[in-house]
């Protein structure tokens, strides 16, 4: 029974995907450590990270191709990766560069893997495999053996893998990798399409304006943790904590707010307020007592950049710690 | 969410798709192609050599094989199974999981899903499959080039009867199977090791430097305990098919000994594959 009223609880309460105390070792390097990741139902998640933070790792033990050191992964409500049978089928995929067979064409690799696709009806094999190609613009080169094919089309060949299905669950690995700005435009069609569907997506990239443009929700990875996750919007105000005041007198500005205790520093744009101990009306009153004359008052939006280097470059445990903090705390 | 349950492809699908790309592989068609040829050179050499020599002059498997074409194949088979088709057998099993997961398409697989188990026996089907047809175009090909450049419609056989070509053709069939077997035996240990690495040579290295150790471990005569665990000693066996009647005794002792390899092998494969990263 897949009733509306079962499909709501589900959009409401569930996580398309959980992991918990998650922890990877290979031959004594730790890869991912203590991860607790949570991709609610229908959101498009977006998993930051330099290279080497475990991005790629944490996806793999998600989808039960390695087995973790410790920890728990839930799948579509499954314990990974004993229930790989049951939620897989349900799950599309690109990982780690998108694997085929370089003597076969990218139809024909299709064609292969929609075999052992388990919820394709044989008669309906080529039919996806078709459509599948024709959404990711591979159409032209179908017919092509796969070995001559450049990095772009392997992208989306692996797409196309990934997509043969209707799925509730996506988890693309940096799909925009050797695609051209065209190429990444199209995929973030795909994700917005596949989010209008319904269809839980997780992405994982390093370049931060593909995630700001299509994701509902971030999780950041440095050095084998989550430093951060919650929703894009809620995270993004968290990282901004100033306000910028527009006054030709910046020098009275500053000192009046300095009195107060309030952090407050001129730049060509205006006077920068640290807001994280203070409010905006607070400011706005300081400066209007101190008979400074306010133009304009706004809230700084710091973008996913400004907040990625200050999680991923904090090079003290203790500034991590504090900015995490800060982080989730407003992001709840 | 719990509404999910367990869905597999078709079996028969998932077989006939795995050996439609083995057979698509460039390296199994040109393999296939030298193994086919093996048997047709050799009758060639045979036909010159007996022409250039003088009457009754021939010697060995020349003498034997003049005038008895089906002899043709077994020789070819029980040559091939020294070194060829053990390479044979030892490459297949190496793309099949070794290659694969070099290329990302076992993760693919995984990731259908078609489960570890499954698929594990997916790639043995595979690799069974091919040597069997490896097997069985060199025995035609021998066949057809015996009759042809050699003649005979029967066989005669070391015990010095001659067999009609009906029972030639039965100890022909007899002699592909026994190889068969004994290949499969070397593929299981192969697909052992392939389920541990990423990297095919090392399956084709192991493999041959088994067969390789082996004959030398069975030719040292303090070493004559050795004898009945090395996966080689039963492949001379097959020269039992040509005496009349066949001595049945080493042949089920060789099948037997391989079927001991092919359980052992495959238990490794398996019990390792249900744990590989994929």
């Amino acid at each position: 029974m897949s009733g509306l009223t079962e499909q709501g609880a589900a959009a409401v309460g569930t996580a398309a995907a959980r992991t918990k105390g998650l922890r990877k070792v290979y031959r004594g390097t730790v890869a991912v450590d203590n991860v607790d990741l949570e991709v609610p139902t229908g959101a498009v998640l977006g998993m930051l990270g330099p290279n080497g933070s475990g991005k790629t790792t944490t996806i793999r033990m998600l989808l039960g191709l390695v087995t973790p050191t410790a920890g728990e992964v839930e799948l579509l409500g499954q314990k990974m990766p004993d229930g790989a049978a049951k939620a897989l089928p349900e799950v599309g995929a690109l990982v780690e560069g998108p694997g085929f067979y370089p003597f076969l064409s990218g139809r024909e690799n299709l064609l292969r893997f929609g075999a052992a696709e388990p919820l394709l009806a044989t008669a309906d094999i080529p039919n996806a495999v078709g459509t599948a190609i024709e959404r990711v613009g591979l159409t032209a080169a179908a017919g092509r053996r796969f070995r001559g094919y450049s990095l772009g089309m392997k992208q989306r060949l692996g797409l196309a893998a990934a997509l043969l299905v209707p799925r509730k669950f996506v988890v693309l690995d940096e799909p925009t990798n050797g695609l051209d700005p065209a190429g990444t435009r199209e995929i973030r069609t795909i994700i917005a399409d596949l989010h209008a569907a319904g269809t839980t997506v997780l992405v994982s990239s390093h370049l931060l304006a593909e995630v700001e443009a299509t994701c509902t929700h971030v999780a950041v990875l440095n050095q084998g943790t989550v430093v951060a996750q919650g929703e894009l919007s809620a995270l993004l105000e968290a990282g901004s904590a100033s306000l910028l005041v527009t006054t030709p007198e910046a020098t009275a500005a500053v000192d009046a707010l300095r009195d107060q205790r309030v952090p407050a520093r001129p730049t060509p744009e205006g006077v920068r307020v640290d807001l994280t101990a203070t409010t905006a009306p607070a400011v706005v009153e300081v400066l209007v007592r101190a008979g400074v004359p306010v133009y304009e008052v706004r809230k700084q939006r710091t973008g996913l950049e400004d907040l990625f280097a200050r999680l991923t470059e904090a090079s003290s445990a203790a500034d991590l710690a504090e900015l995490d903090t800060l982080i989730t705390e407003e992001a709840r | 969410m719990s509404t999910l349950v367990v869905r597999r492809a078709p079996i028969t699908r998932v077989l006939r798709s795995e050996l439609r790309m083995v057979l698509r592989r460039p390296r199994t068609l040109i393999g296939l192609g030298l193994l086919a040829l093996v048997p047709v050179l050799m009758g060639i050499g045979i036909a010159i050599a007996t022409a250039n020599g003088e009457e009754g002059g021939a010697e060995g498997l020349a003498a034997l094989v003049i005038g008895n074409g089906m002899l043709l194949p077994i020789f070819a088979l029980s040559i091939a199974m020294a070194m060829l088709l053990p390479l044979t057998g030892a490459m297949l099993a190496a793309d099949a999981l070794a290659g694969e997961s070099a290329h990302g398409t076992l993760r693919g697989m995984l990731m259908a899903p078609v489960g570890r188990g499954r698929l594990l026996a997916v790639k043995a089907f595979g690799v069974a499959s091919v040597t069997l047809i490896a097997v069985l175009l060199m025995a035609l090909t021998g066949i057809i080039s015996g009759v042809l450049l050699l003649g005979g419609d029967g066989m005669l056989t070391a015990s010095g009867t001659s067999l009609p070509f009906l029972d030639a053709l039965g100890r022909v069939l007899i002699t592909a199977l026994y190889v068969t077997l004994q290949v499969w035996a070397l593929a299981a240990v192969a697909l052992a090791v392939s389920a541990f690495t990423e990297h095919p040579l090392i399956v084709v290295v192991v493999s041959l430097g088994l067969v390789i150790v082996s004959g030398v471990l069975a030719a040292i005569p303090a070493l004559d305990w050795l004898d009945p665990v090395l996966v080689t000693t039963s492949w001379d066996a097959v020269s039992e098919v040509v005496r009349d009647p066949i001595e049945w005794g080493p042949l089920v002792e060789g099948g037997l000994r391989a079927l001991c390899y092919l359980v052992i092998g495959g238990s490794i494969a398996y019990s390792r594959m249900l744990t590989r990263d994929g």
